[in-house]
């Protein structure tokens, strides 16, 4: 026999399954359907769901058909085939040691100049840090220990409106920032929830008994865990909680964490109402705002 | 050639292959015309329009609103009712709330919260209360609409003060100023999608799906539970009105991509990832795969 | 031949002619791959990286990475003249505007999530049937980190839009970095070019997720597919199968046609839940406003664990002197630090930590029943139950609402299941596979009794011949008629199917020895 004829023969063997042909044949031709609806939809204008369900078809016939042949229509054998150890022979493992030996040989014995070139590559990786992170941006400094909050900021709203001491219904609650800065990027560290626990002076802490004037307590919204913004303030039992991570914060005694992952209050912004009405901050945070940092402690 | 020799005598049955192919795939076209042409004219008028249909629970025998103007009208219920009122009063509300609404151990003082405040819990049905150890939960109104009107001119009259029954006027509402108030001041508890969640202390927000406008409106002017009170000083009435106008669109928001999920996002999008997707592409890997040969 | 073979030969001798492939072309179209649906996950995450890539180019045509803020004048009306990033905008465009654009959107997002449910489950069949185990401790590295790829690039993904949901995880993401020691602050910055929110995040983050991430990615799947291939894929025990040989399906045509096959019916089903079930809807959401939130917001779900974890955390802190001047390691470092670096060490050094316990060196291509394992099946069940809950106690809000419970009872409840249910579940996966295991006949086919009722009434007892396994094992006849050409002892015999690992073939010095099979 000639090498060609030895290679045919029981390969072409065809498996005659006239009903899985039909199948198959059937599949294809709704992958079909499905692709010409799929333009008809698009050249109409589109329809999510229209869509969605003609890529169903068209990709689902082809792909049950191409699996039905390549499963029903083909032989399925089981084959078997020789799996060798993925170790090579020891005539090969040797041959590599040596050629590997001979060129380390030749280089591994200078040792000073090895330990040089390990400085060099070394030195000059650490080097490119500098560009991929030290040139991406700036140094911290002190942006993490300040806010805008200063002595005499007024309360304004997003939209930049004064807060006056009339505003708030008791149980009221507002977004306020420091006047000059509300449209500003750092309005994200800025903001402050106001809150009306009360209509009379309320002190949250010892050392705090001017800080809420006719019940207005201010904190700054930023979540001392990871930084949320603290939106919800649950009225009747006085008390702040944070969207994401659900830490509670106790409103009368200062923002005091109660429950949840939060580690410490929300700082406290000092306000007193000015002689016309308006809400005013005494001065800012006496401790940097949101989530901690390794620069600071307690 | 070699392909002819298997397909002799299959020619009709090609034939009806094509016709049949042909005739499901113009049946298919037929159906895509139909389906997508309404769907399609509805979808442009949703987002081109600005300000789409006001839904028609706003349409109450007291809201006259329409005609001033404004965009939220207060009105006090009908002094007539009173009577009628002082009577349910008494009846279903008394035994909590003391014979002249001033409160006692198991309920609040109603006196000057106004009509609106009380229209707010008996409209929704949450009171009188089922469980006074639970949050007062939205169920069918034990009370008709009148009889509503009727307890909350009964408490009005005995202190001044408080919210009246509001009227929002959604014609002159603003839709985009409506989100953006919501997503500040609302969407913390409400959920952005005010499908509402649970908050701490056995207390949630409920969902808003099923409030009508004066609900909304008297909601935030009373601020009923732990939910906070915004007054004038904080929301103008207009402000108010595009409140409530946001949350009669988030009722029946834009869904062009399919099924909501229940409004909660990535939580019900990873189970259905997860089980549906991944699930479904498992059952037909089993398929292609099989199981272990013994 | 028919002229689809003819040209097919020619293209190959072209290929031949040019490259020298006719020895590895036929090693591929011979290569025999194992059969069994628990084979067939890794697949479903390579199609769906591959739905990912041609969405996801799609995608990049109109997205705009850019969070200057601009006034919104489109079609979508409860946004309109409201000020958002163009990122957000042009999200919005191609949700409402472009034509197939929402549907693109969603398969995306639908293949993504499926992406990397497809690679754990994947990693789970690896790990509870030991193919982790040499020779594939490579893979498994690659794998792994694979997994970790796609988990943040999926994250940098859904983060792209700027939405409302996204943009407080990526304010979340702000804060993690900062509780870093020593170098956390500084690393913020420079990531974010500035304080939070800064305006090069988005930027930066579409150059991540579209190009370095992807082709990264990229390498590391082709690698492990190349791997895969040269090592063989291993199989489960059965009748002729041993650590020597591999027993199933050719490549060509039977398994390329079932695998072609498979990414179609995945491309499918993921096109079929991009346009039927919707998927961050990010107009409903708004866009990001940093002092604006929702309730209810929890990341896509391969973040679930790092979610539930910070929640479940109790409010620790290490400080260490005063508020200006001392040093703090933040709450936050622990959950979404320490313990994702914990995880993925543990993930990466598994094998070698196996190991050391079992002291085995040996090559296996035989995967493990899990059964047979009960140690390293309960360490995984336990390590895995932790897991679940933390993704769990992501949603508590979510499941507290739905059950209407309180939640804080849910949360203490997650907190001390933590603990308990890892180790019940492991115990007590411990405890029945060993006594599984001292069942003389577990997992054995049952010998079927047959009970025969006669005519006056009594019954007879008979067993019954066991159902022999009608498969007979073939060779392909190529490989068969190759040997016979080239082979060196002539004995023609069949593979070897000895399970001593350390024969070899007797024709040292022949390229082609009837033993083994030419390398690629």
């Amino acid at each position: 026999m000639s090498e060609a004829q030895l290679f045919e023969g029981e390969s072409q063997e065809e498996i005659h399954r006239p009903l899985m042909e039909k199948v198959v044949a059937i599949c294809f031709i709704l992958s079909v359907v499905g692709t010409i609806g799929l333009g008809v939809t698009y050249w109409l204008g589109g329809q999510p769901q229209v869509e969605g369900g003609f890529l169903f078809l068209a990709l689902g016939g082809i792909g049950v058909g191409i699996v039905s042949w390549g499963k029903y229509l083909v032989p399925q054998g089981p084959y078997v085939q020789e799996r060798h150890e993925m170790k090579s022979a020891p005539e090969d493992i040797d041959a590599m040691h040596a050629s590997l030996s001979r060129g380390l040989g030749q280089v591994g014995r200078r040792k000073f100049l090895l330990r040089l070139l390990g400085g060099a590559v070394g030195v000059f990786g650490i080097i490119n840090l500098f560009p991929f992170l030290r040139s991406l941006g700036p140094v911290p400094g002190k942006s993490l220990f300040v806010t805008n909050w200063k002595h005499g900021s007024e309360l304004v709203t997003a939209d930049g409106r004064v807060v006056l001491a009339s505003d708030l219904e008791v149980g009221g609650v507002m977004t306020v920032f420091p006047k000059g800065f509300e449209g500003e990027p750092t309005n994200a560290i800025d903001q402050v929830i106001l809150v009306r626990a009360a209509d009379y002076n309320l002190v949250t802490r010892p050392g705090r008994e001017t800080w809420g004037p006719q019940g207005y307590l201010a904190f700054s919204k930023v979540c001392t865990h990871a930084g949320c913004p603290v939106g919800l303030y649950e009225e009747l039992t006085q008390q702040l909680l944070c969207p994401c991570h659900q830490s509670l914060f106790d409103v009368l005694t200062g923002a005091t964490n109660v429950f949840g992952p939060a580690p410490r209050p929300l700082p406290q912004l000092p306000l007193y109402i000015d002689s016309d009405g308006v809400l005013r901050s005494q001065s800012g945070f006496n401790e940097p705002v949101g989530p901690g940092f390794w620069e600071r402690g307690a | 050639m070699k392909m002819g020799k298997r397909h002799e005598g299959k020619g009709r049955s090609q034939l009806t292959w094509l016709v049949g192919s042909i005739a499901s795939g113009a049946a298919v076209l037929a159906l895509a015309t139909i389906a997508l042409y309404p769907h399609q004219s509805h979808t442009q008028a949703l987002v081109s329009a600005k300000v789409a249909p006001v839904s028609k629970k706003s349409a109450k025998p007291t809201a006259h609103a329409s005609s001033s103007g404004q965009p939220i009208v207060y009105k006090n219920p009908p002094r007539g009712l009173i009577p009628q009122g002082r009577q349910l009063f008494a009846e279903d509300c008394q035994t909590c709330h003391g014979p002249n609404a001033e409160g006692s151990v198991r309920a609040p003082d109603l006196q000057g919260l106004g009509a609106g405040t009380v229209d707010f819990w008996v409209a929704t049905g949450r009171m009188p209360l089922a469980d006074p150890t639970e949050q007062a939960a939205v169920k069918p109104p034990r009370l008709s609409h009148e009889q509503q009107l009727a307890v909350s001119a009964y408490v009005a009259s005995l202190a001044p003060g408080g919210v009246a029954i509001p009227s929002p006027n959604l014609g002159l509402a603003n839709l985009s100023k409506g989100e953006s108030l919501f997503a500040e001041n609302c969407a913390a508890c409400h959920t952005i999608t005010a499908a509402g969640d649970e908050l701490s202390n056995n207390i949630y927000a409920p969902s808003l799906w099923a409030a009508t406008p004066t609900e909304v409106a008297e909601a935030i002017r009373s601020g009923p539970g732990d939910m906070p009170r915004f007054g004038p000083g904080t929301f103008s009435n207009q402000e108010v009105d595009d409140i409530v106008r946001y949350v009669t669109y988030i009722q029946h928001p834009e869904d062009r991509g399919g099924l909501a999920l229940g409004g909660v996002g990535p939580v019900a999008e990873g189970f259905v990832a997860i089980l549906i997707g991944l699930g479904s592409l498992m059952v037909a890997g089993y398929w292609i795969g099989g199981r272990a040969h013994e | 031949m028919s002229t689809l073979e003819e040209r097919a030969v020619g293209a190959a001798d072209f290929a031949d002619e040019r490259l020298g492939v006719a020895k590895f072309a036929r090693n591929s179209f011979n290569k025999i791959f194992p059969d069994h649906w628990s084979f067939m996950l890794g697949e479903i995450a390579l199609y769906s990286f591959v739905i990912l890539i041609f969405t996801g180019v799609f995608l990049t045509l109109f997205f705009v990475p850019s969070q200057h803020m601009i006034v919104y004048h489109g079609s979508y009306a409860p946004l309109r003249g409201q000020k958002m990033s163009e990122a957000y905008a042009s999200t919005l465009n191609i949700s409402f505007n472009v034509r197939a654009g929402l549907v693109m959107r969603q398969i995306h997002h639908w293949a993504a999530d499926v992406f990397i449910a497809a690679i754990v489950v994947h990693l789970l069949r690896i790990f509870f049937t030991g193919a982790y185990r040499k020779p594939r401790e490579l893979n498994w590295i690659i794998g792994s980190s694979l997994l970790i790829l796609a988990i943040v690039n999926g994250f940098i993904g859904y983060s792209l839009p700027d939405d409302l949901v996204s943009g407080t995880g990526i304010r979340i993401a702000f804060s993690i970095i900062l509780s870093i020691p020593v170098i956390g602050s500084y690393l913020a910055f420079f990531v974010f070019g500035s304080n939070f929110p800064g305006t090069a995040i988005i930027p930066r983050f579409f150059i991540i997720h579209v190009l370095i991430l992807p082709a990264i990615i990229a390498a590391l799947i082709g690698a492990h597919l190349a791997i895969m291939w040269h090592q063989k894929h291993t199989q489960y025990p059965g009748k002729g199968r041993t650590n020597r040989n591999v027993v199933g399906i050719p490549f060509w045509p039977a398994y390329a046609l079932q695998a072609g096959g498979f990414f179609f019916i995945t491309s499918a089903v993921i096109a079929a839940l991009g346009g039927f079930v919707q998927i961050n809807p990010i107009w409903l959401y708004g866009p990001y406003i940093p002092y604006k939130v929702s309730y209810a917001v929890q990341p896509d779900w391969y973040m679930g664990w790092l979610d539930g974890a910070l929640r479940l955390m109790p409010s620790w802190e290490a400080v260490f002197g005063p508020t200006y001047g001392g040093h703090m390691i933040p709450n936050v470092f622990f959950p979404a630090v320490l313990l994702p670096g914990i995880t993925f060490g543990l993930i990466f050094a598994w094998p070698w930590i196996e190991k050391r316990f079992s002291k085995d060196n040996q090559e296996h291509n035989i995967c493990d029943r899990p059964r047979e394992h009960p140690v390293r099946t309960s360490v995984g069940v336990g390590i895995l139950m932790f897991y679940i809950v933390l993704f769990l106690a992501s949603a508590t809000d979510v499941l507290a609402n739905t059950f209407e419970t309180s939640l804080n009872l849910m949360l203490w409840t997650l907190r001390i299941m933590l603990f308990v249910l890892p180790l019940v579940a492991g115990t007590v996966t411990y405890l029945l596979l060993r006594e599984m295991s001292q069942l003389p006949s577990i997992g054995e086919p049952k010998t079927p009794v047959e009970i025969r009722r006669g005519i006056d009434g009594s019954f007879a007892f008979g067993e019954l011949a066991l159902h022999e396994v009608d498969e007979e094992i073939l060779e392909l006849p190529e490989e068969v008629a190759y040997r016979s050409l080239v082979g060196g002892n002539g004995n023609g015999h069949a593979p070897h199917v000895s399970e001593d690992g350390e024969e070899r073939s007797s024709e040292v010095g022949d390229e082609h020895g009837v033993f083994e099979v030419p390398r690629d």
